[in-house]
């Protein structure tokens, strides 16, 4: 291929030609405006730089091919054949371009999640080695507020919410007996607007005046007047935004369209229902987040008074309205993985998992309860005080369905057949610690509690025991669970296993203790503390240390294993599902002939049963083609 | 929209994946309209709750003493808009009964009607006297008024995309999708201009 035409076909070159031409653009752009005006200076730094997060990321995916299709279609070109040409990966350099296979494309989200995993737990470890005494170490106060605010807007933005789309992204295809997603280009585009919202949060380290301080809250009218920095979040918010938003629309419409026959909701894995319902909470929620960055948008770089109370706006209003997604957020993140302990704990107690349907109604029980609680996160913020207690009551209802949850894992466990497999030992674990984190949680609904905790290193250990105690223990058992799936080879389990051993006692020793100094007020967000802390806060950054370097050791079994483990089988957790029945990793197209459902997904311990059978469909399958 | 080009038929014995269960009777493109479309709803929600606050929590007067609002004008563009509504109606009947030029003039009248009212809206903007950064209350105007905007240009994006194929040949009685579609959403994007000129010019 000639150098033009690689220029001009989809693919880096054109990309890395289309990402400076935009900058270019947009510095004439403001500048051409701002002349038209007649305002001074012509060239204003924030200005460029605003209008540039928006149009840089927009061409790079125009660049990299993302629309290509689309443009062909909507200029009225003649129909093409699908080719198949962006299905599929042969070496690892179609993983670096726009590929329309489910399987790539979780692999693309699962690997570049986890690199914004390792930089957020760096800076993680940049933050413990600051508090690891009082007094100033390393850092001056405001680049520590940068340090907490990209650690935690990456590990929501950029980690779990998109860890857990990539890993449904590659299992529930297979797991509904689908050929591929509903929309495979659209699929494609969400995946790559991720990495455009992580790297803009990262590159706001170098923004004059730092990287954006306000925490992952961006709380109004901090945020509408701290440095250039925060619009690195407030822009890249958006863009995961959307790719959240596209990816749940596209398992919604694959879940209810493409179930392979027989396979009626009941008979659905627990997995796809608790990505149906997450799916169902991003769609609805996610763009309340996207309203409340507008807003902060609109008044940085348009002069409004959304948040300006001298003017008529209302600061309290971005509270409302960012907390109406962040608290359904906290689901996002965390629904997904209560599926991957159902699959995990079922197939690993070689029993069925209890109360199946409870498990589904419970489900959608927290998708209704999660928009009724946001205040829960404004009791001190001066809002109208008839808001707290039914905010209070909601709250704790929610602890119905999650306990439901819990109580029937454990009653799966019970009397079963336990495999201590890794996987099986983070989902024990994902077990006991979502415990401790929802039962500090239903300790922060209570309204005086919250009172005398809030902003307290209470909130800190709580955050922790849900998000990592919780999710993150459910996507390191997914990770291990689906390894063989994915990759074709076994991860080594005794580094599988010292790794969960390790994270389990050292992230206890680590978040733990941040309780008891939250209870003695030890405040949040603040580089420097009281000398009375100093002991704990030594043993926990020590610990946070020790916890760090575990990770490393999930970081090389992963890597070595899929360069060289041994060859994995088909189906080596002996599992019902779908995904299980065909080879690992799986063919091109997940499938030869769709199969045919004939029972539950957790039939386990009863002799003869199966999930699907593949046979060639009846003809009265071919009644649906019908529109085509 | 976007399957609407692959071909299933006629292909022997061509490699490709096997063809999906179809679990539903919902075409998979208009669920992903409707599904998108309530993402939109509560996008323009997220404006109302601010609109809310600022007009009734806040309790300012409104229209604030520096805005006159347009409400004549805005009137009559609202009547443009909807009558777009019932002109892209008449261009998904057309293709559905193999009427090619009912589907043109149709898609055609439907765009000029779109691109009439978003030019009014932006004379109005050019003329109203007062800006976006004046108060909270300019603000909201603004922002819902211009969210809405936007919105009527991606419909308007989209409606062009329908015309060109439409002009080029695309289109039978029996696939008509890639009209369907954008009309679902060009019906939200009127229904969601009757909210706003109620919310913002009548009340
Ligand atoms: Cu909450």
């Amino acid at each position: 291929m000639t150098f033009a035409a690689k220029l001009k076909g989809p693919g880096w070159y054109r990309a890395l030609l289309s990402v400076p031409l935009s900058l270019a653009f947009s510095t004439a752009l403001v500048v051409g405006v701002r002349a038209l005006y007649g305002w001074d200076p012509l060239f204003d730094g924030e200005a460029i730089t605003t209008v540039a997060l928006i149009a840089m990321p927009l061409a790079f995916l125009v660049g990299i091919g993302c629309f290509d299709y689309w443009f062909y279609w909507a200029a009225g070109k003649p129909t093409r054949d699908e080719d198949h040409s962006g299905h599929g990966a042969k070496t690892w350099k179609d993983y670096f371009r726009v590929n329309t296979d489910h399987k790539v494309i979780g692999i693309q989200y699962i690997v570049t999640t986890f690199v914004f995993f390792t930089i957020g737990g760096l800076l993680a470890m940049l933050i413990r080695a600051e508090l690891a005494a009082p007094g100033t170490q390393f850092v001056d106060p405001n680049t520590y507020n940068g340090l907490f605010s990209v650690h935690a807007s990456l590990m929501i933005f950029l980690f779990i919410i998109p860890v857990f789309a990539g890993i449904a992204n590659y299992v529930i295809p297979l797991m509904i007996g689908a050929p591929d997603m509903a929309f495979p280009r659209l699929n494609a585009l969400s995946y790559w607007m991720l990495p455009m919202a992580g790297i803009m949060m990262v590159a706001s380290f170098f923004a004059p005046g730092g990287a954006f301080a306000t925490g992952w809250t961006a709380y109004a009218p901090l945020s509408t007047e701290v440095p250039l920095g925060q619009q690195f979040f407030t822009i890249g918010v958006q863009f995961a935004g959307a790719s959240s938003i596209a990816t749940a629309l596209n398992f919604l419409v694959t879940i209810i369209t493409m179930r392979a026959p027989g396979m009626t909701f009941f008979r659905m894995p627990l997995l796809v229902w608790a990505n149906f319902t997450t799916s169902l909470l991003v769609v609805i929620a996610t763009p309340f987040i996207a309203g409340s960055q507008f807003f902060v948008l609109f008044d940085r770089a348009l002069g409004m008074n959304f948040f300006n109370s001298a003017n008529g706006g209302d600061v309290i209003m971005y509270q409302h309205i960012f907390w109406f997604y962040s608290h359904p957020a906290v689901y996002i993140m965390m629904l997904p993985g209560f599926g991957i302990i159902s699959e995990v704990i079922s197939a690993n107690a070689r029993k069925p998992v209890f109360g199946y349907r409870m498990m589904a109604f419970s489900l959608c029980a927290i998708v209704v309860l999660g928009f009724t609680v946001w205040a829960h996160h404004m009791f001190v913020s001066g809002m109208s005080a008839w808001l707290r207690v039914p905010m209070m009551i909601t709250t704790m209802l929610i602890a119905i369905p999650t306990g439901i949850k819990i109580f029937s894992w454990l009653a799966t466990l019970w009397r079963g057949v336990i495999h201590l497999t890794t996987p099986m030992l983070f989902a024990l674990g994902f077990i006991t610690m979502f415990t401790l984190g929802g039962i500090s949680g239903v300790m922060l609904a209570v309204i005086p509690v919250d009172i005398h905790v809030s902003d307290t290193y209470f909130i800190v250990a709580h955050i922790h025991y849900v998000l990592f105690g919780g999710s993150v223990f459910t996507i390191f058992a997914g990770l291990y669970f689906w390894f063989p799936k994915m990759t074709g080879r076994m991860y080594d389990e005794r580094l599988g296993r010292m790794h969960f051993w390790l994270s389990f006692v050292f992230f206890n020793l680590t978040f733990g203790p941040m309780h008891l100094v939250g209870v003695d007020g030890m405040p949040r967000r603040v580089a420097d503390y009281a000398a009375e802390f100093a002991t704990w806060n030594a043993v926990i950054s020590v610990s946070a240390f020790i916890f760090g370097m575990s990770y490393l050791l999930f970081l090389y079994n992963m890597i070595t294993s899929w360069r060289n483990g041994p060859k994995a089988a088909a189906n080596p957790w002996r599992a019902h599902t779908l995904e299980w029945q065909v080879s690992s990793p799986p063919p091109l197209f997940n499938f030869d002939e769709i199969p045919t459902i004939v029972g539950g997904p957790y039939e386990y311990g009863v002799p003869g049963a199966v999930h699907g059978v593949f046979k060639k469909p009846e003809p009265v399958a071919a009644a649906s083609g019908g529109k085509e | 929209m976007e399957a609407a080009t692959i071909a299933h038929e006629g292909h022997g014995h061509h490699h490709g994946p096997p063809e999906p269960n179809r679990s539903s009777r919902v075409e998979a493109q208009t669920l992903g309209m409707y599904l998108f479309i309530i993402s939109e709803i509560m996008l323009f929600g997220a404006f109302f709750t601010a609109y809310f606050f600022i007009r009734v929590v806040i309790g300012d007067e409104w229209p604030a003493e520096n805005m006159h609002l347009p409400v004549a004008v805005a009137g009559v563009n609202t009547a443009i808009l909807i009558s777009s509504s019932a002109t892209i109606h008449w261009a998904l009947e057309s293709a559905k009964s193999g009427n090619r030029n009912g589907l043109k003039v149709g898609l055609l009248m439907t765009t000029l009607l779109g691109a009439t009212f978003l030019a009014i809206q932006i004379n109005e903007y050019v003329n109203i006297g007062f800006p976006p950064a004046s108060n909270a209350q300019a603000s909201i105007f603004y922002s819902l008024t211009g969210l809405h905007g936007a919105h009527v240009f991606i419909g308007l994006t989209l409606l062009v995309f329908a015309t060109t194929r439409a002009f080029k040949g695309h289109f039978t009685e029996k696939e008509h999708r890639g009209v369907e579609i954008p009309g679902i959403y060009w019906h939200f994007v009127d229904v969601m201009w009757i909210v706003v000129y109620t919310t913002i010019y009548v009340i």
